[in-house]
């Protein structure tokens, strides 16, 4: 059975392949491997303490961004227009395995 | 990490946000020690927040959301007893004993006991049909009981009571709500919000009594009426008493442990023994940006004080402190606050309340420190930072809407 990983660049620029469980949100992978996510809200979009960047091509494929999201996204740091995701608002899907997401930067 | 020679666990009483949170955190921070984590309940730890919201909804699931899997916790080797209480500490012999007989040593131990929802205290209150909303058996019995035309009386305005109100609302329930004060959410916020929401919950069905102390609850074999100090009767089916909550700190004052509505706790979240810390709904503590004595019961403060005493476990530098924030959903409508309001703060509007989608900023010695947004997420994060950095504020430019938040800040931010 093969495994759906994504690759994880953190903020010091080193990267690391995790496993992404299927019913999990991408901020619970990211969580539950140790990567310092805080999600302080438990992934109801408020904190925005989850920001990743996506790759352009898997943030075309991502949905819209609800407008909580949006707004939280705008203010945070290092916002970019096509490629800022919330990671608790990005379902499993096997589609995604592969994929390279890099931490945004703490507030 | 571990120390040669250190052989007992780090044992965690109480497996909420809190408690949970520190296991994860001390892996985190790299302790490779045994942790262990204790819970009264039975069920896989579980968040609380939807209990009063999506768990409600008519036809969600009736299961709870877990805070982490299953295997999160194998994966981490963090040890979990579940529907075993701890009685009593015995700080001398650095051990405690559950409730099975049992006694087991710490290393550090770690106070996580949340708070219990305030008993309604008046005749009546023990009769069936009178509930109150905490854990998940408590939701899911209000869920069963929540029935299109059912006569749904909520004591209690503040945020739990007002969720449960739209909820019980939506389902089509005869909702009314009584409250003491002379409006919703008064210990939580202004006036013009608390306005706010009672045009909402009002415009959704739910019926407000204002100045109502109730005296009594009234029926045979069941609840049927609710009475209030002005001799008037409420009929209902169903009563949920949404009246506040206690800090669960019984564990800690039996064994001598410093308490005074809360446990209280220091910067580092030590109690009064080094060897014990206390984290989460149950601790009192300094506000590290308004300086007063407080108790806040928040998934933020529960997440934050778990990092805190993990860094100390550990050993790990602090992290600067974080801004307090909380959020409450009502009829689909989110409050979101940030910092702490005192009722004597200078209160400004941004933008339009009637407009369904606005912010109210608190000042205090010209300085933010706390927000409210209502609908929009908009001025969240600026406020945040702004508390934080101790700014003055330009109350002109602070009640624009159309002026961003942070370019209502007067001076450059203060290196803290
Ligand atoms: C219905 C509801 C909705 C809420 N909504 C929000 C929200 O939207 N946003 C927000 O920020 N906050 C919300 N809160 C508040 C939030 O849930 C609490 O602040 C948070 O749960 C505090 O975490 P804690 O770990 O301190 O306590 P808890 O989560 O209460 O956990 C304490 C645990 O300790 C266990 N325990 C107690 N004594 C013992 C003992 N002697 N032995 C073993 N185990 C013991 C209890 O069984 C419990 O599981 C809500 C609370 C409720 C009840
Ligand atoms: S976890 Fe809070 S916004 Fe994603």
């Amino acid at each position: 059975m093969s495994k759906n990983e994504v690759t994880v660049i953190d903020r010091e620029g080193s990267a690391q392949t995790i496993a992404w469980e299927p019913e999990q949100t991408l901020m619970e992978a990211l969580r539950d491997n140790d990567l310092p996510v805080l999600a302080s809200c438990g992934g109801t979009a408020s904190c925005a303490t989850c920001h990743v960047f996506v790759e352009k091509e898997v943030f075309d494929s991502l949905g819209e961004r609800s407008e909580d999201e949006l707004e939280l996204l705008v203010e945070a740091e290092g916002y970019r227009e096509c490629g800022s995701r919330l990671s608790c608002q990005i379902g499993f899907d096997s589609g995604l395995s592969g994929v390279t997401v890099t931490l945004a930067p703490e507030d | 990490m571990v120390e040669p020679g250190i052989t007992e666990p780090v044992v965690i009483v109480g497996a909420g946000h809190a408690g949970v949170a520190v296991a994860a955190a001390l892996r985190t921070r790299g302790w490779n020690g045994r942790i262990l984590l204790i819970e009264a309940e039975k069920e896989i730890p579980y968040e609380r927040p939807p209990l009063s919201k999506d768990l409600l909804k008519p036809g969600a699931p009736e299961q709870a959301s877990p805070l982490r899997t299953e295997k999160f916790y194998v994966d981490k080797g963090i040890e979990r007893l579940a529907g075993l209480s701890v009685d009593s500490i015995d700080r001398e012999g650095r051990a405690i004993l559950l409730a099975d007989g049992s006694r087991q040593g710490y290393y550090r131990l770690v106070i996580a006991t949340g708070s219990r929802a305030r008993p309604l205290s008046v005749p009546g209150a023990q009769l069936p049909g009178v509930l109150a909303l905490r854990t998940h058996d408590d939701a899911v019995e209000l869920k069963r009981s929540l029935m299109p035309g059912t006569r749904v009386a909520i004591i209690g305005a503040g945020y739990i009571g007002l969720e449960v109100a739209a909820a019980a609302a939506k389902i089509g329930c005869d909702t009314t709500v009584l409250e003491f004060q002379d409006r919703v959410m008064s210990r939580v916020t202004s006036a013009p919000v608390s306005r706010f929401f009672e045009r909402l919950h009002q415009g959704n069905g739910v019926r407000f009594v204002f100045g109502a102390a109730v005296t009594a609850v009234e029926g045979s074999g069941r609840v049927e009426r609710l009475l209030t100090a002005d001799g008037s009767s409420y009929r209902a089916d169903v009563v949920i008493a949404g009246i506040g909550v206690l800090p669960a700190q019984d564990l800690a004052e039996a064994a001598g442990l410093e308490c005074r509505d809360g446990i209280l706790v220091d910067d580092a979240c030590r109690t009064s023994d080094p060897l014990i810390y206390a984290a989460g709904d149950v601790t009192r503590f300094t506000g590290s940006f308004d300086g007063t004595s407080q108790r806040l019961e928040c998934i933020q403060n529960a997440l934050a004080q778990a990092e805190r005493v993990a860094e100390d476990i550990t050993g790990s530098p602090a992290r600067s402190p974080e801004v307090p924030w909380f959020w409450t959903v009502q009829h689909g409508v989110r409050l979101q606050t940030a910092g702490v309001r005192h009722p004597e703060d200078e209160v400004i509007v941004r933008g339009t309340p009637a407009e369904g989608k606005f912010s109210v900023v608190y000042l205090r010695d010209g300085r933010l420190a706390a927000v409210d947004t209502i609908a929009g997420l908009a001025d969240f994060r600026p406020a945040k930072k702004i508390i934080a950095s101790g700014a003055q504020i330009d109350p002109a430019a602070a009640a624009d809407p159309a002026i961003p938040l942070a370019d209502a800040v007067r001076a450059p931010i203060p290196v803290r």
